[in-house]
């Protein structure tokens, strides 16, 4: 088929090994081990509280601006190591974008929104450079013919699905290798949804994309490779199809046919 | 952006040297913030404290009947018509007497500038002494008395034999005398219960100055405010958080405490001049009319704290009053009220102390008159002419002699240490009856 | 009667009617109380307050309205000739209370008055009473007047309050009938009490302006306002002819003000994103803490650290060297001062906003590879700004209407200048000088005071209501 071979052909992005993390005394993910694929879209999936989102945030760091929480093991992009003590996590965040469950436009203008990573990372030269990128980004996002004519008025004035793809296209203006997407439609309607889901496949073709969700469905259609996680253990990872069609473990199976949950 | 992760690229560096900056000024803005606190109460602290000792001398005193009671009757309507002037000459013979005893050398000074080293506030105690126990004529006491503020002041560094000799107030050689008596034990500093206890004094004795009238002033208010405030600002809180309906006219209440608690002190000095005192009547410099200023500008300080601790006691416990049949006026006097009431106490001690440190609506009220006679017991002494505490700090900067400038400071410790029990008894309260939902 | 034995006896009667009121109810049932409506303590209850609380309002009205009634009669005995232009009306007003007080001081010694004017003087002073002149016949009629009637007041309230008593009490005790809904008559009573109390709030404006308002159009009609609000001299003389102009004194406030923030905003604001974006909770929960104490410090304690500290301090290593100045009380000296009283209005209340700003936005910068200042200044303080601007702005208010930091520490002269090392005054300071110097109350010079108070008054609250709306509506859109 056509899936498995895309699946094969591509290398190991990001591997962990052993990831484990504590918030506090609380032992939150336990031994995880996980080779997230190049240009591929990975679903991680499991019931609230198994610590899918927790892993997720392991991989840009973003877990360093809660105090308590503890993160050890290894996890390598491109075979270095993100915890790396000379690795600095606002340059690991560049690469290592990020989309949060509630879309969180900033207070400002829609051009700002998407510009804001640009101009941090100082990644245009100029503003004709500056307004290239922002309309690639919006364009990528689907959101350019929607917000074309008023780039200027603020972000926070948009509908959620719009705010959303907002989100993403901001996501991707810093050019990122991976993005990390944590529940990016719960709180969209059903037509916002099928938009970024058919956004999330396009952006399979330049970038890693890894997704937390708790639809079951959404998993079986955006993703390649789909991980379960429970109570802190990554209890399985394969291929999509296969997790659905065929699991291995009995957990897996209970939760897909909706006995955990 | 591609390159390794282990090493940071240049821009990432002027980043985080700049995030570096940042993080830097708040911790600069923070100590800022501290040292100017350490600096207040160290200049206080160090200004004040010395009010607390006083420079006293020590010596037999003989009280001559043939002096003050020539008519040797005792009768106390003759007695009292002996001035201070002569109790004040009395001193000076018994120090120089003393001196002579001793053996101390007073060079060129005169029984008169000897007894200048005296307060003259001392005299006058003598004499207070004296007709309150008019059996003491004709014994010797040995009789404690102050020492100018200047000879105070040598002992304090705040004189000089440089300022002295300019000063037509002391001389060097009085200084020089004051060591002497020093070395042999007439002249020593002592703690100086006075300072708290005596009145005022006026503006040339420093030495004599002490709180008493202001600290019972204050206190005076104290109760006015605690009597009127607490209930009235309770009950409005109630009516307010539980019982009133929510229409644009309790809107306009709830607007006008907001306001209120904003509106400038001396504002409420205003009210209280033309109010109380030109439209009522009632008497200047009273503590009863601070106290009612105090109580309109602590009303919306209680009010707001209350109505916050109401709104923490969860509706079930109304829904289970109401339920068994309580009526909602039993419901919040029941339980709703004494569950809130730590949060409501702390409050009103919050509200109290801030009122103890107000100033500025005092001073139109005309408490920052000079008052040396006690009040007499509430309620009619509330009526009568008092201090208080912080308008009695101002009093005393607006003086001359530099000597007030220790008083003052002295007065904002025994001001801070009221207030730091009541905020320390305000924590306590929160934290024995906290109570989480 | 004394007052304060009358509110004894008042007491007393209290707890009594109580207890009749109880008995009675239980008697007419035979001690049954389940044939009573209500519990037997409400019937106490309803006529225990309906014997004290017309009594004390009774006590309260009277208090407040003898003093205006006494005086028109009292005042009502004075001959024309005692009125003259260097003794106006008010002058003359305070002597008679004057005279009237040590009358009685002379009753209470036994003493009987003297007739010869000069000997009532001598009399008076060997009573610590210093009369301002001889009294004329006149005054000592309205004098005698005012003191019989304090003396005839004190009976005539203490007769009044016990018969408000008792008919409360007689009135509640005909009504006591097993049927009697004593509980919601206590109740409905109880509320009106509560309903009372948050009008005070109320009054307490109403009161503010109307004395503010009516002085302040009494000012006016001696002075002209359009030299009030536009002069820029103010130099009050007691021989009359002040040019009392607003702008000096709004000079001098502004500046201050100014100066305040300008130390307390930059500290205050960096405080507070240092304590909420980076410290931790041990850190927070200590320096919050004495950050907020500077909150809780009394005026009078920085008004006295700027007199003997901090004023000298800047005289001597900053004015002086310069050239600048040679004065202690400067602009300078009450602006530092006040700035760092005000640090801990700044900074808890941004502290507050900034801790509103939904961790969400932080989130999203961050996750873009922001660091921590970046999305502090790019996203969290845009987005928290209208809300800090409330919060500068109440602490500009705060600053405004401080006066004992300024009456110690910025000096008394009214000037135009730009030097901040030179001595200059403020509205409240004046509002002080003008209402506890000597002059006559009903003198432009004192007056003046009421119309500073106003403008103070409607400035201030322009301001907060303004900071409130800003922060009002800052909160609502991140609820």
């Amino acid at each position: 088929m056509d899936l498995e071979r895309d699946v094969t052909t591509h290398t190991a992005k990001i591997e962990a090994r052993n990831v484990q993390v504590y918030y506090g005394d609380n032992h939150a993910l336990k031994d995880v081990d996980v080779d997230i694929l190049d240009k591929t879209v990975t679903a991680f999936i499991g019931p609230s509280g198994c610590g899918k989102s927790t892993f997720l945030r392991c991989l840009n760091r973003m877990n360093d601006t809660i105090p308590s929480a503890r993160v050890e093991g290894s996890i390598r992009l491109d075979g270095e190591d993100i915890y790396d003590p000379r690795v600095d996590p606002v340059q690991l965040r560049a690469k290592v974008g990020m989309v949060f469950q509630k879309p969180n436009p900033f207070p400002k203008s829609i051009y700002d929104n998407v510009a804001y990573g640009p101009k941090i990372h100082g990644l245009a030269r100029n503003r004709a450079e500056l307004d290239e990128v922002v309309e690639t980004c919006l364009k990528k996002a689907a959101l350019w013919g929607e917000v074309k004519d008023r780039l200027q008025s603020p972000g926070t004035g948009l509908s959620g699905g719009q705010q959303q793809r907002l989100c993403i296209a901001r996501a991707i203006a810093t050019s990122p290798e991976v993005l990390l997407m944590d529940e990016p439609c719960s709180a969209l309607d059903p037509i916002a949804t099928a938009q970024v889901e058919e956004l999330i496949d396009e952006l399979r073709e330049q970038f890693s994309v890894v997704i937390v969700t708790h639809s079951m469905q959404q998993a079986a259609r955006v993703s390649q490779r789909t991980a379960f996680f429970h109570l802190g253990h990554l209890v399985e990872y394969g291929e999509t199809a296969q997790i659905f069609t065929n699991p291995k473990d009995p957990r897996t199976e209970s939760y897909i046919t909706g006995r955990i949950g | 952006m591609s390159g390794s992760l282990l090493t940071q690229d240049k821009r990432t560096r002027a980043r985080n040297a700049a995030e570096a900056r940042f993080r830097s000024y708040g911790i600069v803005a923070i100590i800022l913030a501290l040292l100017a606190l350490v600096w207040l109460l160290i200049s206080i602290l160090g200004n004040g404290l010395p009010a607390f000792r006083q420079t006293m001398l020590t010596f037999p005193v003989t009280l001559d009947a043939a002096v003050l009671d020539k008519a040797d009757t005792r009768d106390p309507q003759a007695l009292a018509k002996v001035t201070t002037i002569t109790y004040g000459k009395l001193l000076s013979r018994a120090l120089s007497a003393e001196l002579a005893a001793r053996g101390i050398d007073a060079g060129t000074l005169t029984d008169k500038d000897i007894g200048s080293l005296i307060s003259e506030e001392s005299a006058a105690q003598l004499r207070d002494k004296v007709l309150g126990d008019p059996g003491l004529i004709g014994s010797t006491i040995t009789f404690q008395a102050l020492a100018t503020g200047r000879i105070d002041g040598y002992y304090k560094g705040r004189v000089t034999m440089e300022t002295a000799a300019k000063d037509k107030n002391t001389s060097p050689e009085k200084l020089a005398l004051a060591d002497k008596m020093k070395d042999a034990g007439i002249l020593a500093m002592r703690f100086n219960p006075g300072f708290i206890l005596l009145p005022d004094a006026s503006d040339k004795r420093p030495e004599a100055a002490g709180l008493g009238v202001a600290i019972l002033g204050s206190a005076y208010m104290m109760i006015v405010v605690l009597l009127l405030s607490l209930p009235i600002g309770v009950a409005a809180s109630l009516y307010l958080e539980e019982f009133a309906p929510r229409n644009r006219f309790t809107d306009l209440i709830e607007v006008n405490i907001a306001n209120l608690a904003a509106v400038p002190s001396i504002v409420y000095g205003i009210l209280g001049l033309s109010f109380f005192i030109n439209f009522a009547g009632l008497p200047r410099s009273a503590p009863v009319v601070g106290g009612l200023v105090l109580v309109l500008m602590t009303l919306p300080r209680i009010i707001i704290p209350t109505r916050a601790a109401l709104n923490a006691v969860p509706p079930s416990i109304r829904d289970a009053a109401l339920g068994v049949g309580a009526s909602r006026l039993q419901t919040v006097f029941h339980h709703v009220l004494p569950l809130a009431m730590p949060g409501i106490l702390t409050g009103t001690i919050i509200g109290l102390a801030q009122a103890l440190g107000e100033t500025a609506p005092l001073l139109l009220i005309g408490m920052v008159a000079f008052v040396k006679d006690f009040p007499s017991a509430p309620p009619e002494g509330l009526f009568d002419p008092a201090s208080a505490l912080p308008v009695q700090i101002y009093n005393w900067t607006t003086r001359g002699d530099p000597g007030f400038v220790e008083r003052a400071s002295g007065a904002i410790i025994v001001l801070l240490v009221f207030l730091i029990i009541m905020n320390a008894a305000a924590i306590a309260l929160r934290r024995r009856f906290e109570r989480r939902w | 009667m004394s007052l304060g034995l009358l509110l004894l006896l008042l007491a007393v009667l209290t707890v009594l009617a109580h207890v009749a009121g109880r008995r009675r109810a239980m008697r007419l049932v035979g001690g049954d109380l389940r044939k009573l409506h209500s519990l037997p303590d409400f019937y106490g209850r309803t006529t225990a307050l309906a014997a004290a609380v017309p009594a004390l309002i009774l006590i309260l009205v009277w208090l407040i309205a003898q003093a205006p009634l006494l005086e028109g009669r009292a005042m009502g005995r004075l001959q024309p000739t005692d009125i003259t232009a260097e003794r106006p009306l008010e002058a003359v007003r305070a002597d008679v209370i004057r005279l009237a007080d040590g009358l009685a001081r002379l009753a209470s010694a036994g003493e009987t008055p003297a007739a010869d004017p000069a000997a009532l003087v001598e009399q008076l002073k060997a009573h610590g009473l210093v009369l301002q002149a001889e009294p004329t016949p006149g005054v000592l009629a309205a004098a005698e007047s005012y003191r019989a009637g304090v003396v005839l007041s004190k009976v005539w309230l203490s007769l009044a309050t016990i018969a408000v008593m008792a008919l409360g009490f007689l009135l509640a005790w005909w009504r006591i009938s097993p049927d009697f809904r004593a509980r919601n008559a206590t109740e409905g009573f109880t509320l009106a009490l509560l309903v009372g109390a948050s009008l005070i709030a109320v009054l307490t404006t109403v009161g503010i302006i109307l004395s503010l308002l009516s002085e302040t159009i009494h000012f006016f009609r001696l002075y002209p306002a359009a030299k009030f609000f536009l002069s820029t001299t103010w130099n009050p003389q007691f021989a009359g002819g002040s040019s009392l102009g607003l702008w000096p004194l709004v000079w001098g406030t502004a500046y201050v003000t100014v100066i305040a923030l300008l130390v307390a905003v930059p500290i205050g604001l960096f405080s507070a994103i240092y304590l909420s974006e980076y410290a931790g909770p041990r850190l927070r929960g200590v320096i919050k803490p004495a950050i907020e104490m500077l909150a809780g410090i009394p005026t009078i304690v920085y008004g006295l650290f700027a007199l003997i500290t901090v004023g000298p301090l800047l005289r001597d290593w900053i004015a002086q060297p310069t050239g600048l100045g040679n004065s202690s009380t400067s602009v300078a000296t009450a602006g530092i001062v006040m700035g760092i009283m005000v640090i801990p209005f700044v900074s808890s209340l941004s502290d507050d906003i900034i801790n509103a700003v939904p961790q969400s936005l932080r989130d999203g910068s961050l996750g873009l590879g922001a660091t921590p200042s970046e999305t502090v200044r790019q996203v969290v303080l845009p987005a928290a700004l209208p809300g800090i601007v409330g919060a500068i702005l109440l602490a500009a208010s705060r600053a405004i209407g401080e006066t004992m930091i300024v009456v110690m520490g910025a000096g008394a002269s009214a000037k135009l200048s730009l030097n901040p090392f030179e001595a200059m005054t403020t509205v409240t300071v004046k509002i002080v000088s003008q209402l506890t110097g000597d002059s006559e109350f009903g003198s432009p010079e004192t007056l003046v005071a009421f119309a500073l108070g106003l403008t103070l008054f409607t400035f201030t609250l322009v301001l907060n209501i303004l900071a409130q709306i800003i922060v009002r509506r800052y909160r609502e859109q991140y609820e």
